[in-house]
């Protein structure tokens, strides 16, 4: 999928670029507006990452291009300016998500993969581990024919996470973020990550043991499928 | 006591005491001066008499050695006059006593007076009846009294009148600078008039004050959401470079633990920024306050979203909440985080296998919902200062926090016009009230 990364902070957008390049994005970079208006008229993209902070562009008024010329195209707000006007006006042009800085790249693919989803309506969202069926759509796991119910909310977005950055380890820093990232915490412990994880082997360990979550010593825990 | 109060019980008092002293001091005042005129009278009369003795001889009143006496028919007035042993002298002017033949005995001021005619002695005597005198002074000290109670009444009244008036400019100093102010939204400077210049004086340096005061805090305001905004995009390349180094494949584990290392730093970076950042817009009003959200509902997502320290502490966590409480006029987002960092600190300061209750109840139109713990609790002396920014006044147990907890939940709580209430006791545990006007609650 073709991506187009505006960002006029090099460095970022270089980290941009390395990052969704292994995840098999074909990605150009734009480091002004300018270029970014030019590059919006002639090409059709599936991604448009937007930086609302440029120096010579109002961030929104190429939203508005891109909606123009290349309605297809999801486009998703990058800003240090979080102010809640921003992302009601973002949203009210056609943005299909707003990012506020500082963000994790993980946190990037995931709501990409989420408008994904949502553009082609994948329906058949299911993994199969180890004889657990999880479905990410429906938020289920179910060991053959009977459901897991006692899975929380918050272990479910953990599995599913892990599962979207699958054989790549997550750092416990990583996982807190996403699932307490709407929280404003006045400290960071993330060792509840880990308890979070002891809850969600003792629930699965009834049924069959969760061999495919690793813990990666000292780093953080991994899901292994293999392709 | 207000100002125009004071000065016109001042002056009525003053006045009062004063003609007081004044009407109690009459009756010798009165006496005073009617002694002196009586005594210029008999003077007068004496050297009269003394005239007509010299011009027409002694023989007009003294025939034949008999004495001469002469008084008027009420007998207020009396002349007597007699021959007297040689050696014999007086000239006084003195109250005295006489008895008159018809049995009266009447008080009297008398001149005595001897003088010398032919070798013979004689002494003159003219008196005048005191008691007139002594009657009229009650009535006056009345009648004066009364006049000049109503002449106080008078003063006091355009006092009054003069004093409202001329101190109007500082009532509306106060009432348009002072009282009606809310910091540190002050409203635009409006010129009190005035004609006195003390009070043009102090409209101008409270306004200077407090123009300077809200230059500094908007500068405060402005300068920590600067800086956090700043912040947010070198945080933001750093976060990206460590999270694309940890997937390099040529790197070992070691470097991988330094990475992980660094990547907790910034996390803190980065709390400590948004932290302050979510501050500074909360102060900058820049979140809406149109959510309704049930009071029961919220508590409960806190509670799914803090369940884990719970259970990692094994703290029980006890809510009973009228369920058909119903915030309105609030913002959800704000009074999540709210509950989420009272709760926290009540687990985090709490001991092993603790509790923690949470209660709701109506006080007449307000709403109070308390956090109580069975944790550490504070120190007496140090309540006040626990909402001071970078705080960390008691001993966390762990070392990850940086004081900002509580400023949140304070600048959340005035957002709101929520007031908060501490009480703690060492060693048993703490509780915060929060007061909820009744306009943020209805019960359905």
């Amino acid at each position: 999928m073709n991506v187009l990364i505006i960002e006029d902070e090099t460095a970022l957008a270089r980290e941009l670029e390395i990052f969704l390049t292994n995840y098999n994005y074909v990605c150009e970079v734009c480091f002004d507006g300018i270029s970014a208006s030019e590059k919006i008229a002639t090409s059709l993209y599936d991604f448009i990452l937007i930086d609302l902070g440029l120096p010579d562009y109002d961030g929104l008024d190429l939203l508005r291009e891109a909606k123009k010329h290349d309605p297809e195209a999801a486009c998703i707000i990058l800003t240090a300016r979080a102010e809640i006007n921003d992302r009601i006006k973002g949203l009210d042009l056609g943005a299909d998500d707003y990012l506020p800085k500082p963000f994790s790249l993980l946190e990037l693919q995931s709501r990409m993969q989420a408008i994904v989803r949502r553009k082609f309506g994948v329906k058949n969202n299911i993994v199969e581990l180890g004889g657990f069926l999880i479905d990410l759509t429906a938020r289920t796991i179910s060991y053959y024919n009977s459901v897991i119910n006692t899975i929380t909310k918050k272990e479910f977005d953990l599995i599913a996470y892990l599962i979207l950055h699958k054989n790549r380890t997550l750092t416990r820093m990583q996982l807190s973020e996403h699932i307490w990232g709407s929280v404003v915490i006045n400290d960071y412990d993330s060792n509840y990550i880990d308890a979070h994880i002891k809850n969600i082997r003792k629930k699965l360990n009834a049924f069959a043991p969760p061999d495919w979550l690793e813990t990666v010593r000292g780093l953080g825990y991994k899901i292994k499928i293999n392709a | 006591m207000k100002l125009g109060t004071k000065l016109t019980l001042f002056n009525a008092i003053s006045k009062l005491v004063i003609v007081i002293l004044f009407v109690l001091l009459l009756p010798v005042l009165i006496k005073n001066i009617s002694r002196n005129y009586v005594d210029s009278q008999l003077i007068k009369q004496k050297n009269k008499l003394l005239q007509i003795v010299k011009s027409r001889g002694i023989e007009t009143y003294i025939e034949n050695g008999e004495a001469y006496g002469s008084y008027l028919p009420l007998k207020e007035e009396y002349i007597s006059l007699d021959e007297v042993d040689p050696d014999y002298y007086l000239d006084t002017i003195k109250r005295g006593k006489r008895l008159f033949s018809e049995g009266d005995t009447l008080e009297y001021r008398i001149l005595s007076h001897t003088f010398k005619i032919k070798n013979k002695n004689y002494l003159l005597e003219i008196g005048k009846s005191v008691d007139t005198l002594d009657e009229t002074s009650a009535p006056l000290q009345n009648i004066a009294f009364q006049v000049l109670l109503g002449m106080i009444l008078l003063t006091v009244l355009a006092d009054q009148v003069y004093s409202t008036y001329v101190l109007k400019p500082l009532r509306l100093i106060i009432k348009t600078k002072l009282v009606g102010q809310k910091f540190p939204n002050f409203n635009s400077y409006r010129k009190v008039r005035t004609t006195t210049s003390d009070f043009e004086h102090l409209d101008i340096s409270i306004h200077n004050m407090i123009e300077t005061i809200a230059d500094k805090f908007h500068k405060e305001r402005e300068f920590i959401s600067n800086a956090s905004h700043e912040l947010m995009t070198p945080i933001s390349i750093l976060q990206s470079k460590i999270e694309n180094m940890f997937e390099e494949e040529d790197i070992n584990d070691d470097v991988k633990t330094r990475l992980l290392e660094m990547q907790r730093i910034l996390n803190r970076l980065k709390s400590i920024t948004k932290t302050l950042l979510l501050i500074s817009q909360i102060e900058n009003d820049q979140f809406l306050k149109e959510d309704t959200a049930s009071v029961a509902g919220l508590l409960q997502d806190v509670y799914d979203e803090i369940s884990i320290r719970l259970q990692d502490k094994d703290i029980s966590y006890e809510m009973t909440v009228p369920v058909n409480w119903q915030f309105v006029n609030i913002n959800k987002f704000l009074l999540f985080n709210l509950f989420f960092n009272l709760v926290n600190n009540a687990i985090k300061y709490n001991n092993q296998g603790g509790n923690i209750n949470i209660t709701g109840v109506q006080v007449h139109d307000k709403y109070v919902i308390s956090v109580t713990d069975t944790g550490i609790g504070i120190e007496a002396d140090v309540i006040p200062l626990i909402f001071n920014r970078f705080k960390k006044l008691r001993q966390a147990l762990q070392q990850d926090s940086f004081g900002l907890g509580l400023p949140i939940v304070k600048s959340i709580a005035l957002f709101h016009d929520i007031e908060i209430d501490v009480i703690s006791e060492k060693g048993v545990g703490t509780t915060f009230k929060l007061i909820l006007p009744g306009t943020l609650i209805i019960v359905q």
